[in-house]
């Protein structure tokens, strides 16, 4: 033993444990247990919940029995979908990318607007989209419009935020390069700027049209036009043959569009 | 002119043909969008005015109504928990789902069956989940809602984990192994501690989605804050819809901004001054 302790180095002193994660730790789990608890929290009980597992089985059963009769009634407004998503993407794609431009410490103009463009990015994306769109409903009514409108500020507030956060991370090279030639700053952003951004942005535009299929759902059941409608009215009169039909065309759609979109984004970036 | 005998020729433009393809293609599509959507083109001009009668309505006629912040803050709450709980049971299963979904771990064909269950999850919003699954099951109610987000979150998480499993450092497996390590404690000793920052990063990011998902399930009836708004705007009754959206603004900020402070601490360490931004963005890490 004393021989072993010659030649090998003193082990280190072991270093102190943070206390960081335990005391993290106790919190989750009382937080858990407060928002859990009856009193507190939502009340869960894991228990009742098993034994009520049963009671969603006929409902389960009819779901797994789709009514396809019912698929030419979902084709036109799957489609109002797909149009408002269209029409959302454009415009607010169209929007967002000189608010990213004013957005980021790159090419903003001064301090001020850029401090002024971040604090309302900030704000238009601290709303859910659904709020927007009950928002618009009431301003405007029931229908498409109010759903565009909706998607069209989430879209700018996704977009803006994305596509800023990219120019900043351009290399200063070409911009440079663009002002010593005498280039103005709308002509520095528009070609020392813009073409290294560019296909990021398209790969952002192409997210967002994906985040605005899958947000249909949820317009809809707020009357913003669309699938939504048609599944909040079938769930309302209890069709569940009929909601599955909705839930299994929604699925494949979304499915089909990411899978372009991501063959899409891949090439491009 | 005689200037081009000293200079090199210009090149040649590259072709641009596929790339004015994509555009047309893009304008004939939006084109028929406008085309055939079915809506009153006078209705465009009616939006600025409505705005404007439903922003006066909430905040400028009378103001928004005080007396009904005890009860915004109270569904408020109610969504946080919410979102909490399905942040937690989101967290709690999709660790080891993660694990065994990532290839480098666990074997070819357990994960690419793994994958599936994930992404087959993942495409099923929590909406859908709430109406189909759990409001038939736990009735209506924020419980339902929980539940649908957890499981919605369970699908989100567990691929981002399976993604980040992938890409670790094989050195501190093989160093574990070296040592005489079982399976299980390879994954403790020598991947846990790589991915776990970047994991408790998703999740917190993962509880800001849920913030904002579970306003939405208030309106199926699935508890919390959207309930209230929805209620109080289908019945026009403004004031009281106006203090409910400044509670779920300030809380959403309040929310984020810590969480985005927590989450740069976690991921760059305590020399991180938090100004700057994060640099991957899980937003599309989340698409992808």
């Amino acid at each position: 033993m004393s021989v072993a302790a010659h030649q090998t180095t003193p082990r280190p002193a072991k270093p102190r444990p943070s206390p960081v994660l335990p005391i993290a730790l106790v919190a989750v789990v009382a937080v858990t247990w407060a928002a859990t608890s009856e009193q507190f929290g939502i009340g869960l009980d894991i228990g009742s919940i098993i034994s009520d597992i049963t009671r969603g089985a006929g409902i389960l059963g009819e779901l797994l029995r789709p009514k396809w009769d019912f698929l030419p009634q979902t084709v036109e407004p799957m489609l109002e979908t797909f149009r408002m998503a269209v029409l959302a993407s454009a415009i607010g794609c169209t929007i967002a990318l000189p608010v990213a431009f004013l957005a980021s410490r790159v090419t903003a103009p001064n301090f001020a607007t850029y401090l002024a463009d971040r604090s309302i990015l900030n704000l238009v994306r601290a709303i859910p989209d659904f709020l927007y769109a009950l928002f618009f409903v009431a301003a405007v009514g029931i229908g498409p419009l109010a759903g565009i409108a909706a998607l069209i500020l989430f879209n700018i507030g996704v977009v803006a935020k994305l596509q800023s956060e990219t120019v900043d991370g351009i290399d200063p090279g070409p911009l440079e390069a663009a002002r010593a030639a005498g280039g103005n700053r709308l002509q520095t952003v528009r070609w020392a700027a813009l073409p290294q951004v560019l296909p990021n942005y398209v790969a952002y535009s192409l997210y967002t049209f994906e985040l605005n299929i899958r947000a249909s759902t949820v317009l809809g059941i707020v009357g913003a036009g669309g699938i939504g409608r048609l599944l909040l009215r079938e769930y309302k009169f209890f069709n569940w043959s009929n909601v599955s039909v909705i839930v299994v065309e929604l699925f494949v759609f979304v499915f089909v569009i990411e899978l372009v979109s991501i063959t899409l984004r891949r090439r491009l970036v | 002119m005689s200037a081009a005998a000293g200079t090199l020729a210009r090149p040649a433009r590259p072709s641009r043909a596929k790339r004015n393809l994509a555009l047309v293609a893009l304008a004939l599509l939006i084109a028929w969008a406008v085309v055939t959507l079915d809506f009153d083109p006078a209705r465009i001009l009616k939006l600025p005015g409505g705005v404007g009668f439903v922003f006066y309505k909430m905040y400028l006629e009378h103001g928004p109504d005080w007396s009904y912040l005890p009860k915004s803050l109270g569904a408020m709450l109610e969504s946080l928990e919410m979102a909490w709980i399905g942040t937690v049971i989101g967290a709690v299963l999709s660790l080891p789902l993660g694990f065994f979904g990532a290839r480098n771990v666990s074997s070819g064909l357990v994960s690419n069956a793994m994958r599936q269950v994930l992404n087959a999850i993942r495409s099923f919003p929590e909406l859908v989940l709430a109406v189909v699954i759990f409001i038939p099951i736990a009735g209506l109610g924020p419980v339902a809602g929980a539940l649908a987000m957890g499981l919605h979150s369970v699908g989100t998480l567990g691929k981002l984990t399976a993604e980040v499993v992938e890409g670790i450092d094989p050195g501190p497996v093989e160093a574990a192994r070296a040592t005489g390590a079982g399976p299980l404690q390879v994954q403790r000793w020598g991947v846990l501690p790589q991915v776990m920052p970047e994991i408790v990063a998703f999740w917190l990011y993962r509880f800001e989605i849920n913030i904002r998902a579970s306003a939405v399930l208030g309106v199926v009836g699935a508890g919390g804050i959207g309930f209230l708004v929805q209620q109080t705007i289908a019945f026009k009754r403004f004031p009281l819809a106006g203090t409910a959206l400044v509670v779920v603004i300030a809380v959403t900020i309040v929310v984020d901004t810590a969480s985005g402070w927590l989450r740069r601490r976690i991921i760059q360490g305590s020399e991180a001054k938090g100004q700057g931004e994060l640099v991957e963005q899980p937003e599309l890490i989340e698409a992808a």
